[in-house]
């Protein structure tokens, strides 16, 4: 199990499912799978009337199909059966209902209610993007709307089978599931400034569905909102000292937008404090360092390999990266028992050296190779990763967790 | 089995000499100025907004037989969330959005401020099992709504947790004056500017707030 874990989640979009901004996954398992677009022609109609171009389905006209050669997020699936066991009030007493009381409390607040308005800002700016910049922002774009989505289908599957055994826990992964599918519905009209929009229904039923156990959705998902939200906020402040790079409205909505991730992680941190199993002993250290370094790691490395998108928005692809793991690695640290040391030098070194390898290894891919030699010249340096991985995973880690829990919370002073 | 000194990974977590059990004090606050007169309630079962405070004790069982006014005053309950001011205001800046978006909300629904940030409040004179374990200046963030509390600390974590009832809003959020502040971080490697001190501002009480300097 353990290794099988370990495969999905390097290969998997850390940020599992999340901000497809990020999250593909690592080119060593690239995979040709195949995204469907439809493409509406009707560049004109949807000039004219901006703030509702995408009535996605019905209109089609000539479906086309865009190779993927980029990993997109996965879809999601779990144990439900184990789930609606953990959420029960009778069998589990560490239910903290109060806390999921204020939780649920929170999300009917539903702050960005009327925040995904559209402007005719949008088409504009579309309209002025050209050449590769342009293409990477669809990229950008289907990414993110398939990661959004994914949380959506999952949320509210989640949403549906709790009803019974925990409704107010049942309630939130519902309201959860809403703004999943508010911000992969914003980004849909965004692909449609480009003529293009994400076929969610065909994704849905097409699509593999990756199985993850309950405590390592809880691991991940945790991660994968967090992270998000420290992509967003960082993109978003950014932007606002740097204007001169704003080049497309939708990072405008950022800053509200984030704090939707932040919710859901908080929401997840509170799921694991009621599961304290998967907290409290050696086996959950290592599985949160475990989690933490493949987000990290596949983040890095999947940034890395899209600097035209940083750098077209003025960021520095590595700073903006090392930035991103260091403030996700000590929020983590409010929960998670142990996380990395990612402030250590030593840890920027060896991702160094991942993007360095794993460039190696998509220049093979794309060389004219026979497969077999392919093959054979990709073993060493998979090897090589693997190793550079490890080696990460076995760095001195920090004992970390919520005040909470800590035994030697008596003596802390805050 | 777990060290102390690793689990904050921001500088604010020391040792400090154990505590005995935090009190879940109810610290009845000495009773503040009270300005409207007890007639006034109790004889308007709807009281207009301006009494609202003391006619909810009328409303609750003694429409109208007048009572002394010491007995009809109704406190409310204040959560708060207390920590260092360095960790409040300075260090957490998802703090700041957090706070920004529910005034933001609160404004365009119109709903009236029911959250503030103390620096220095009075109220910790009641907690002494609190103060012993804060570092100074404290920054609390106080709410009559217990809920959000309960989502704030699951939220900022390295904070403590208490509730005490006041008589009057003022009474509540009164605080010492003291001057705030912060070293500027040493290296500072986000690619976005920190946000301006003072941005806490907006969320302190009113100035009308007695005791505030």
């Amino acid at each position: 199990m353990a290794s099988s874990a370990m495969e999905l989640s390097l290969i998997n979009p850390a940020a599992m499912r999340r901000h497809g901004l990020s999250a593909a996954g690592l080119p060593l398992a690239r995979r040709s799978s195949a995204v469907r677009f439809r493409v509406s022609a009707s560049a004109a109609a949807t000039t004219a009337v901006p703030p509702k171009p995408s009535g996605s389905g019905p209109k089609k006209q000539g479906k086309k199909e865009i190779q993927e050669t980029l990993l997109t997020p996965r879809f999601y699936t779990t144990d439900f059966d184990e789930m609606e066991r953990l959420f029960n009030a009778e069998i589990n007493k560490q239910l903290n209902q109060a806390e999921f009381d204020a939780l649920l409390q929170e999300f009917k607040t539903d702050y960005n209610q009327t925040h995904f308005v559209r402007n005719p800002e949008f088409k504009a700016a579309a309209d002025k993007m050209e050449g590769p910049l342009r293409q990477i922002f669809v990229e950008f774009l289907e990414r993110s709307c398939t990661a959004e989505f994914s949380g959506f289908l999952l949320y509210k599957e989640l949403g549906r089978r709790l009803k019974k055994t925990n409704p107010v826990v049942a309630e939130i992964f519902s309201l959860m599931s809403r703004d999943e599918a508010r911000h992969a519905g914003f980004l849909n009209k965004g692909l449609s400034d480009f003529n293009l929009a994400l076929d969610l229904g065909f994704l849905t039923k097409a699509r593999k569905y990756t199985f993850f156990k309950p405590k390592f959705i809880f691991y991940a998902t945790y991660l994968s909102e967090k992270i998000g939200y420290w992509r967003y906020i960082t993109i978003f402040r950014h932007l606002k000292a740097n204007p001169e790079y704003q080049v497309y409205p939708i990072f405008k909505y950022f800053e509200n937008w984030c704090q939707d991730e932040n919710r859901h992680g908080d929401f997840f941190s509170a799921l694991l404090k009621a599961q304290p199993q998967f907290l409290n002993d050696w086996k959950a250290k290592l599985w949160s360092r475990f989690f933490c370094l493949s987000v990290y790691v596949t983040m890095y490395l999947n940034d890395c390999q899209r600097t035209t998108f940083y750098e077209g928005i003025g960021l520095n692809t590595k700073e903006f990266d090392m930035h991103v793991i260091i403030e996700t690695n000590r929020t983590t640290a409010r929960i998670f028992p142990a996380v990395l040391d990612v402030e250590n030098p030593e840890f920027k070194r060896k991702l160094d050296r991942m993007v360095e390898i794993n460039q190696k290894i998509i220049a093979v891919g794309e060389s004219d190779d026979m497969p077999l030699v392919k093959n054979l010249k990709r073993i060493p340096l998979v090897a090589a990763l693997v190793s550079e991985i490890i080696a990460a995973y076995l760095m001195p880690p920090i004992e970390s967790g919520s005040v909470d829990f800590a035994e030697f919370e008596p003596q802390l002073v805050y | 089995m777990v060290a102390p000194a690793t689990l904050s990974l921001r500088p604010c977590a020391a040792h400090a000499p154990p505590r005995a059990a935090l009190p879940r004090a109810r610290a009845w606050l000495a009773p503040a100025v009270h300005t409207s007169p007890p007639s006034v309630a109790a004889s308007s079962p709807r009281p207009s907004f301006g009494v609202l405070r003391r006619a909810v004790a009328v409303d609750s069982g003694q429409q109208g037989s007048p009572e002394p006014p010491e007995q009809e005053k109704k406190p409310k309950t204040y959560h708060f969330l207390v920590a260092n001011a360095k960790f409040m205001l300075d260090e957490e800046e998802h703090f700041q959005e957090q706070l920004a978006e529910k005034l933001r909300l609160y404004g365009e629904r119109g709903m009236e401020q029911d959250f503030w940030l103390v620096v220095e409040p009075k109220f910790l004179d009641r907690f002494p099992n609190i103060t012993k374990r804060l570092k100074r200046p404290a920054v609390a963030l106080v709410s009559t709504d217990g809920n959000w509390i309960t989502f704030m600390k699951l939220r900022l974590d390295r904070v403590l947790q208490d509730q005490f009832d006041a008589e009057s809003v003022e009474e509540a959020l009164a605080s010492n004056p003291v001057e705030l502040k912060f070293d500027k971080p040493e290296k500072w490697t986000a690619p976005y500017p920190k946000y301006e001190f003072g941005w806490w501002k907006p969320f302190l009480p009113p100035k009308s707030s007695n005791g505030t300097a």
